[in-house]
């Protein structure tokens, strides 16, 4: 590896990857080597141009010859995309198949369009296990072939795997875990002025109460997200129900054994709000918490215009470039667990999974590719690539593998500390709402939570709107 | 090179085949007049291969090569009977014995390929519908006295029995197909409704006598302009008829369109709060603008009464009346429709703003740069945003809404979107001393030129220059005085933000705002175009007769272009209707700002829910049609 200074503040990543192939066995002789040269450029805003050289053999005899995949996913923009992208692109050269990835915010939109109308990808990234068994009982996605899914179960524990069984036949494959109980915080920010992490809930409302008579603005939220403007709000309330009223009546409520409009949902929602509306308690970066992106809330949070945020794992590919981990320095980023009330730790957790649209050799290829170690690895170096600084620096990627075979040492001390909890804590529970029937989970529980956090409707009518949208 | 190739054979080909169909059918048409029997047999062929073979292309059929075959031959001979038959009752039973052999056939042989397993056996899923005998007769019955009402109403000319017999098989179509589900019949329910429908339709033409010498000169004739009219109508027949009927189909079925639910869809429509709420209408009456917007109509009326003694009749309309009407009924609708909240009203909202603001200003425009100096330059900066897609101009106008959570040490509270950069710098300019007074100085400058141009044009007896320039004083005055007494978003030594994407339910005329903008350029053109086209002798004579350029406007010009504004108001209105992209951008439907189309799609395809998003289409869609059908009229008229 290479490296230099560039004087530019905006530079170019560029990812090269020569790819020098070497000869089938049977014909080495009187092969020449062929070269593959695959370039992917990330335009980030780096103060480094990173050069990376990567050999990988390539076998002459291509049964994927002339075939294509297509993937499309939720993950778009920024380190996230050209770091799939980039994965992607290896596999590619490798096989031969032409693997073109196509990434939307607005997926969970789109992706009920194209299946509907008979025009799907030939896979899809769910970040909804919900949506998975929604699409399996339409017919729209594929049941995994015993050999994929003998690959994947190589590679996964069957907590993961869980998430893409519907009705006891395997359809997805998970690739990517998500930690969503944490908040992301300074260290020294809080030393400076004297705060302590937060242990309890009350310890950290009385923080909060504490910042803001300080004239300090405890926490940054945002919940706009194109189509899916909602959800951050979805994982508030989902991380206080599993606290206040324990992972059971979690379960209920996700699978609709009790109804949504009950009235220890309506006091969960009153406990967000209340925090939320506390005069001085929340920055927006645009005016409203309704109006502010997800994505917009890393820059105050370095910036020291509020002091907390909460927000899963991934979000370190959403703070600002070279942003340093919990590495003790000045502007370092952090998390803390988020408090819960009782003695129990539970945990919110998330993630994506792949699923197959079209039965072909080459579209099974790339979902093994999707399960293997490879894939883990490869989306890791380049997400940390991408985040602007060698992995050895320790730089948040944002990216986090289920995969029980991937390489610890590629991630930072902190992120394999998330990957610890997520396997060891005593309760875990998926995100909710991608659980629920995406009328609701990719519905109305988002709008009706918006219109609740912007406003115009009373938590009641909002919770009467989703109860009734229930399928 | 190879793709080159393959486009030129490809179009070559397309209209090789093309014309080949062309005078093909103009071919068979000319066998009619003499060899009838086997032009007959033509069609019967024709028909029944039509039909079976969209069976098979659907998988409907089980062993559908064989089927296809048999059926085929039969309508061949069928056809070929009915064409050499005269005797009646042999006409009969060749028509309906064919159509229920047919009908019978397809029936017993409905199944459904659903796919094929990993060892090659097919999975078979029946298509059958699972007839109820109750709804399915009184359907057909219906049917038939449907048919003998139009008998009547058609002043009794046809047969009556072939009427009932149309309506009736209609009905058995609607009773037997359209309304039980199609999957969970048994195979004699599906023979006998397939029978029925056969003899339906075979009976049609075996119930006709045979043609005539005349007759079969006619169908040569009357063939050319279907001929013609074909391609075209298969053309709008796929793209628009048959989708529209799936659509109204869809729409009394359930989520996935399996079962029939009746009218449950459009029940949930108006049962949901977020479509269609009433529950605040009490609000009207006391909102300000309610009052505001009653006064300012009852201005209108008082100036109409002050004209009308004048002229010694009651009311006596005027522009300044118009003006204060229009006004007035904006804000009255604004009042009305923000307290009805819901999809539907808040569509019907945007209808009468976008529509009547969008074709007022378009007009100001047309009038004012009419003969204007620089006036194909006005225009076409106004026209301009005309070629933005409604998207980007929805991207671009939401930078412009854009809050910045207010910080204060930055300039204007780090806004970065125009206007609350705008309001916030307005706060600022407010909040300081030196700015401040220079503006007051300029405000105070310009009101008191106003001022002394409303005097003299009183004096000089020029009342459009004066009235306009004391209404033009009205908000110079106001902006004065909030200068002085503080206006704009600062407070406590920082800046108050605007959300006006958020702020329901105002939030809408910001939206609608965008649409406007977009759109009174397309007005402007259309009113410029039609103003150029009145007569200038008609000017001519009014100016020698004495007529002020306002009286000439508002007795010549605008008499003279009404059809052009019933052509824009019902084209906008059409338009605005159909509103989607703009609110699919900027809010995407939250805070109380969700149009029919977008609460369509989102209940279509984000929640798959096709029944309501069908129903919500047809809801669009008997809205549009009676706007439709009124510029079809005009357009037939002006022709």
């Amino acid at each position: 590896m290479r490296k230099r200074r560039n004087l530019t503040k905006t530079a170019l990543l560029l990812v090269v990857m020569a790819l020098v192939a070497a000869a089938c066995a049977g014909d080495a002789a009187n092969q020449t080597p062929e070269t593959v040269v695959v370039t992917s450029i990330v335009t980030e805003t780096v103060t480094e141009t990173v050069t990376e050289t990567v050999e990988v053999e390539v076998p002459m005899a291509d049964p994927f010859a002339d075939t294509a995949v297509t993937v499309f996913g939720p993950e778009s923009g920024g380190a996230e995309e050209e770091a799939m992208r980039a994965a992607l692109d290896l596999f590619a050269a490798k096989s031969g198949i032409d693997v073109t990835y196509l990434g939307a915010r607005d997926f969970s939109d789109q992706i009920n369009a194209q299946a509907a109308g008979g025009n799907p990808p030939d896979i899809a990234v769910f970040p909804q296990p919900g949506k998975i068994a929604d699409f399996a009982r339409e017919g729209f996605i594929l049941p995994l072939p015993s050999e994929t899914e003998a690959v994947m179960n190589d590679n996964f524990s069957s907590a993961w795997t869980a998430f893409g069984n519907v009705d006891g036949v395997q359809y997805a494959i998970p690739t990517k875990a998500d930690l969503k109980s944490l908040v992301w915080y300074q260290p020294a920010r809080f030393a400076a002025a004297g705060y302590t992490v937060p242990e309890t809930w009350d310890d950290l409302l009385s923080l909060t109460d504490t910042m803001i008579a300080d004239g300090n603005t405890p926490w940054c939220v945002g919940i706009e997200s194109g189509g899916a403007t909602g959800w951050t709000f979805t994982d508030w309330v989902e991380d206080l129900t599993l606290r206040f009223e324990g992972p059971e009546y979690y379960d209920q409520w996700v699978d609709h054994s009790i109804p949504f409009n009950n009235p220890q949902m309506a006091s969960i929602w009153q406990t967000v709000l209340d925090l939320w509306n506390t005069p001085g308690a929340v920055f927006a970066n645009s005016g409203s918490i309704a109006a502010t992106s997800f994505g917009d809330n890393g820059q105050p949070l370095v910036d020291g215009k509020c002091f907390m945020h909460r927000q899963a794992s991934f979000y370190s590919a959403f703070l600002p470039e070279g942003t340093p981990a919990a590495d003790g320095s000045e502007g370092a980023v952090d998390v803390f667990y988020f408090p819960s009330v009782g003695d129990e730790k539970p945990v919110l957790g998330a993630g994506t999974l792949v699923s197959a649209f079209r039965d072909a050799p080459e579209v099974w290829a790339v979902m093994e590719y999707f399960a293997s170690a490879d894939y883990a690895d490869a989306r890791q170096r380049f997400q940390a690539l991408g985040k602007g600084a060698a992995v050895t620096e320790g730089v948040l990627s944002g990216f986090l593998s289920p995969n029980v075979n991937a390489d610890l040492s590629l991630y930072a001390p902190l992120e394999q500390s998330f990957l610890d909890i997520l396997n060891t804590a005593d309760i875990v529970r998926f995100d909710g709402s991608d659980l629920m029937p995406s009328e609701v989970g990719a519905g109305t529980f988002w709008t009706e939570g918006t219109s609740a956090v912007n406003g115009d409707k009373t938590i009641q009518e909002a919770l009467d709107a989703i109860e009734a949208s229930w399928p | 090179m190879e793709k080159l190739l393959t486009t030129i054979l490809g179009v070559v080909g397309s209209v090789g085949i093309s014309a080949i169909l062309f005078i093909g059918a103009n071919m068979i048409f000319d066998l009619a007049p003499r060899h009838w029997k086997w032009f007959s047999a033509l069609v019967g062929f024709l028909t029944t291969s039509t039909v079976f073979l969209i069976l098979w292309a659907n998988d409907l059929l089980l062993s559908p090569g064989t089927v296809t075959l048999i059926a085929i031959t039969i309508g061949t001979v069928g056809g070929f009977a009915l064409g050499m038959t005269s005797n009646r009752w042999l006409r009969f039973a060749y028509g309906a014995g064919a159509g229920m052999a047919l009908g019978a056939l397809a029936g017993s042989f409905s199944q459904n390929v659903f796919g094929i397993l990993e060892d090659g056996t097919p999975v078979v899923w029946p298509a059958r519908p699972d007839l109820q005998f109750g709804p399915l007769l009184g359907w057909t019955i219906g049917g038939a006295l449907v048919g003998l009402a139009i008998w009547v109403l058609n002043s009794r000319q046809k047969p009556a029995y072939r009427s009932a017999l149309f309506w009736g098989t209609v009905g058995w179509i609607v009773g037997a197909y359209m309304v039980p589900s199609l999957s969970s019949g048994t195979q004699s329910d599906a023979i006998l409704a397939g029978t029925v429908l056969g003899f339906g339709i075979g009976a049609l033409p075996g119930s006709k006598p045979l043609a005539s010498a005349l007759e079969r000169n006619r169908v040569k004739e009357e063939s050319r302009k279907y001929i013609f009219l074909a391609p075209a109508f298969l053309f709008i027949a796929v793209t628009l008829i048959i989708p529209t009927i799936r659509t109204l189909v869809l729409s009394l079925r359930d989520r996935r369109g399996d079962g029939f639910v009746g009218v449950e869809n459009y029940k949930a429509i108006f049962a949901n709060s977020n479509t269609f709420d009433l529950s605040d209408w009490r609000l009207f009456f006391t909102s300000r603008l309610f009052w505001i917007g009653a006064i300012i109509v009852l201005i209108g009326f008082v100036i109409a009464r002050v004209r009308g003694k004048e002229i010694g009749t009651r009311i006596q309309g005027s522009p300044p009346s118009y003006a204060t009407w229009f006004v007035g009924g904006l804000l009255l609708s604004a009042a009305a429709l923000s307290v009805l909240r819901g999809t539907l009203f808040n569509n019907l909202w945007w209808v009468i703003t976008v529509t009547l603001v969008a074709t007022a200003m378009g007009l100001g425009i047309a009038v004012l740069a009419d003969r204007a100096k620089y006036e194909s330059a006005a225009k076409s900066i106004i026209f301009l945003p005309m070629a933005i897609s409604f998207v980007g101009a929805g991207i671009i106008w939401r930078f412009m809404f854009q809050a910045r959570q207010p910080t204060a040490a930055v300039p204007h509270g780090g806004q970065t979107g125009l206007l609350n950069a705008l309001w916030v710098g307005l706060g600022e300019l407010s909040a300081s001393t030196w700015p401040k007074l220079i503006a007051l100085t300029l405000v105070g400058a310009i009101a008191i030129g106003l001022t002394v141009l409303a005097t003299k044009a009183f004096k000089d007896r020029a009342m459009g220059l004066a009235w306009s320039s004391t209404v033009a004083l009205v908000p110079v005055v106001w902006f004065f005085y909030s200068l002085i007494v503080g206006i704009g978003g600062w407070a406590n030594g920082r800046g108050e933000i605007i959300l006006f994407i958020q702020n329901s339910p105002f939030n809408n005329l910001w939206l609608m705002l965008v649409l406007i903008w977009t759109q009174v350029g397309f007005t402007m053109i259309i009113f410029s175009a039609a103003i150029k086209a009145v007569p200038a002798e008609l000017l001519e004579a009014a100016e020698v007769d004495g007529a002020t350029e306002s009286q000439s406007f508002w007795q010549i010009t605008i008499p003279q272009i009404v059809p052009t504004i019933g052509v824009v108001v019902t084209t906008l209105i059409v338009l605005v209707m159909k509103v989607f992209d703009i609110v699919k951008v900027m809010t995407n439907g939250n805070f109380d700002t969700q149009v029919i189309a977008n609460e369509m799609w989102q209940r279509a395809f984000t929640e798959l829910n096709f029944g309501l998003g069908s129903a919500l289409a047809v809801v669009l869609f008997i809205a549009v049609l009676p706007v439709i059908v009124l510029n079809v009229r005009r357009m037939q008229k002006a022709v």
